[in-house]
């Protein structure tokens, strides 16, 4: 009874939270917008690498490929509508959005086919070298092919606050719908015992390979949604903005933060890691990267297992009073 | 032949930060993507002394140097330490030092950079300029710093090599990369070597940046394009593999050289597309155990 009474009190608050979310347009200032809007962008983020790299334990260190992608090509094909000799047809953004995903989804298919049989840090290191080749090869084809001066930009049209804001909001939530919602298939299950113990996996008889390789397409297809749903926030975009490093990172990073192998680790994880970031860059500056990396640091040292993993702790402590009272004496 | 003495000059001074790079991974299994910013410091140094107190560049190597090795080992001992003991498997180890690395990446630019602002440095970037005369080589002409640079890298590496093969503390680091279980049991201080090897490898970078100050204009960010040449040299070499950095490092310098003279934009590019095709095929390394 105990136990069906905390279910309803979990998930209690998920549609207050839906409430909010869809209403901040109307009770918050355009700069607390932003602020939510980004915090929900990077919350976007590392649900879709920790769907793939949090199960598996394959750490991706390449999201900046996917969401460069999904940026870019969104920019590319969403002329300023000021612009009548658009080379392209004018699309919606849902469609060019969704279309953006998609490309991710088979670049990262092919990405998955070849190399997903490296391991930890070579994994780590590859992925990283994707997105470096992608950012390269983009600045290259744009200058010798495109024939535009040398850090040149894409103009995206302007929309406004709201826009942006709902825009991002609907890209977190499918990311979170399609995510959970995969996490308790079959999909799901196989990644997670691929994180847990592949060799005993691949022995009773689960694929390991080909869900390694659906799931990274799927993590990827993820943030190139998200990539592609940010070219409302941005005023220009460039091979150099859109695949900056530290869209490969601090996914990584908030969800190591939140706690890996939870559900509600890299959703804590980004939304703590993204509120520290607007009140550090606000309030200091020039030395706020300086504290954001000894954050990182401490995090790294002396928070192991995130912030969840405090939570765990704090909650067995309190719980635990009670059980142990009642449990057996165990041999030791 | 521009190619083939720019390749082999810029080979060598790679090697050399790809040796300090292996270093650092090879003894104590941490990725340090900070690698760049020890050579970015040794810059840094480097010009302090050339600008302010007028210590000839070459001369400096000997304080940048060891500067750099005592906040490698401080480095070491103060975070990779605890977070040797605190890790349960050496993959949790990598993952977790390598996001230590990135914050220590982001820790050492921005100190230099408000370090920079504040005591009014060129914005710009730094630069010594030394050597900057250019001299015939081979009917080429030539920079006599980038010559002077490359002959010391190699220098430097073949010391290094000496040290590692023929002393007792050499003896020790590659007891620590065999077995460092065996290496404590005869009597090894492990956690004295890892310590050690990772001051060296950012003694090594920082030689390098002292060297490459003289060459290029360098700014706070300016390191991490070396680390990840570093990186793909160690990736092609074999992580842990002396002449393999050796030998990738001369390699990527003419792919890189290559590169540059034919299609300015592309190098990087390259460079990684060869550390990409090399995982693929061996991520071993081509001398890699």
């Amino acid at each position: 009874m105990l136990k069906s009474k905390m279910a309803n009190l979990k998930i209690l608050p998920i549609p207050l939270i839906l409430i909010v979310l869809a209403f901040a347009t109307q009770f918050l200032g355009n700069y607390y917008l932003s602020i939510l809007r980004d915090a929900l962008m990077w919350m976007a983020l590392a649900v879709s690498w920790h769907f793939f790299s949090g199960l598996t334990k394959y750490i991706s260190l390449g999201s900046a490929a996917f969401f460069g992608v999904g940026l870019y090509f969104t920019a590319k094909f969403l002329p300023p509508s000021a612009n009548p000799r658009a080379p392209y047809p004018i699309l919606p953004l849902v469609i060019i959005v969704l279309l953006a995903g998609l490309i991710c989804f088979a670049v990262a298919l092919v990405i998955g086919l070849v190399t997903l049989r490296l391991k930890g840090i070579y994994f780590a290191i590859l992925t990283f070298g994707v997105s470096m080749v992608i950012q390269y090869v983009l600045k290259w084809w744009t200058v010798k092919i495109e024939g535009s001066a040398v850090g040149s930009s894409v103009y995206p049209p302007a929309f406004d606050s709201q826009t942006q804001y709902y825009s991002i909001l609907i890209a977190m939530l499918a990311t979170l719908l399609l995510t959970t919602f995969l996490r308790r298939s079959k999909l799901g299950l196989a990644l997670k015992m691929v994180g847990e113990n592949e060799e005993a996996a691949v022995h009773v008889g689960v694929n390991t390979s080909l869900y390694k390789i659906l799931g990274f397409a799927i993590s990827a297809m993820c943030i190139g949604f998200v990539g592609g749903s940010y070219v409302t926030r941005v005023p220009y975009t460039n091979p150099d903005t859109a695949f900056d490093a530290k869209y490969s990172f601090l996914p990584a990073v908030m969800a190591l933060l939140g706690g890996g192998g939870t559900v509600l680790g890299p959703i804590v994880g980004s939304i703590t890691l993204s509120l520290i970031w607007s009140y550090l860059q606000a309030a200091f500056t020039t030395y706020f990267l300086i504290i954001l990396g000894s954050i990182l640091i401490v995090i790294v040292l002396f928070m192991p297992n995130g912030i969840m993993g405090i939570v765990e702790k704090l909650r067995s402590r309190l719980m635990g009073r009670k059980e142990l009272t009642k449990a057996p004496k165990m041999p030791p | 032949l521009d190619i083939i003495i720019g390749g082999a000059l810029w080979g060598a001074i790679y090697s050399l930060i790809a040796i300090g790079l292996n270093l650092e991974y090879g003894v104590t299994r941490i990725l340090n993507v900070a690698h760049g910013e020890f050579l970015m410091v040794g810059a840094y140094v480097t010009w302090f002394f050339f600008t302010f107190y007028g210590v000839n560049p070459l001369v400096s190597l000997v304080i940048s140097g060891p500067a750099v090795l005592v906040l490698g080992v401080l480095i070491q001992v103060i975070v990779f330490r605890r977070l040797v003991h605190l890790s349960a498997s050496g993959e949790e180890l990598e993952f977790r030092s390598l996001l230590a690395c990135f914050g220590l990446m982001f820790i050492i630019q921005n100190v230099v950079a408000s370090i920079g602002r504040l005591a009014k440095w060129p914005p710009g970037g730094i630069g010594t300029h030394y050597l900057y005369e250019t001299i015939d080589l081979l009917g080429q002409r030539v920079q006599l710093n980038l010559i002077v640079a490359a002959v010391l890298s190699m220098i430097i590496g073949v010391l290094m090599y000496i040290l590692l093969r023929s002393t007792r503390l050499g003896l020790a680091m590659r007891a620590t990369v065999e077995d460092p279980t065996g290496a404590q049991l005869v009597g090894i201080n492990v956690l004295k070597v890892h310590a050690v090897s990772f001051g060296l490898g950012a003694l090594l970078s920082a030689l390098a940046g002292s060297m490459l100050v003289m060459i290029y204009s360098l700014t706070p960010f300016s390191g991490p394009p070396y680390t990840y040449i570093a990186l793909a040299v160690i990736i092609l070499g074999g992580m842990g593999s002396f002449i393999g950095s050796l030998l990738g490092g001369f390699f990527i310098g003419y792919v890189y050289y290559t590169t540059l003279t034919i299609e300015p934009l592309l190098p990087m590019a390259i460079v990684y597309i060869f550390i990409i095709i090399m995982l693929i095929i061996r991520p071993k390394g081509l001398f890699g155990r």
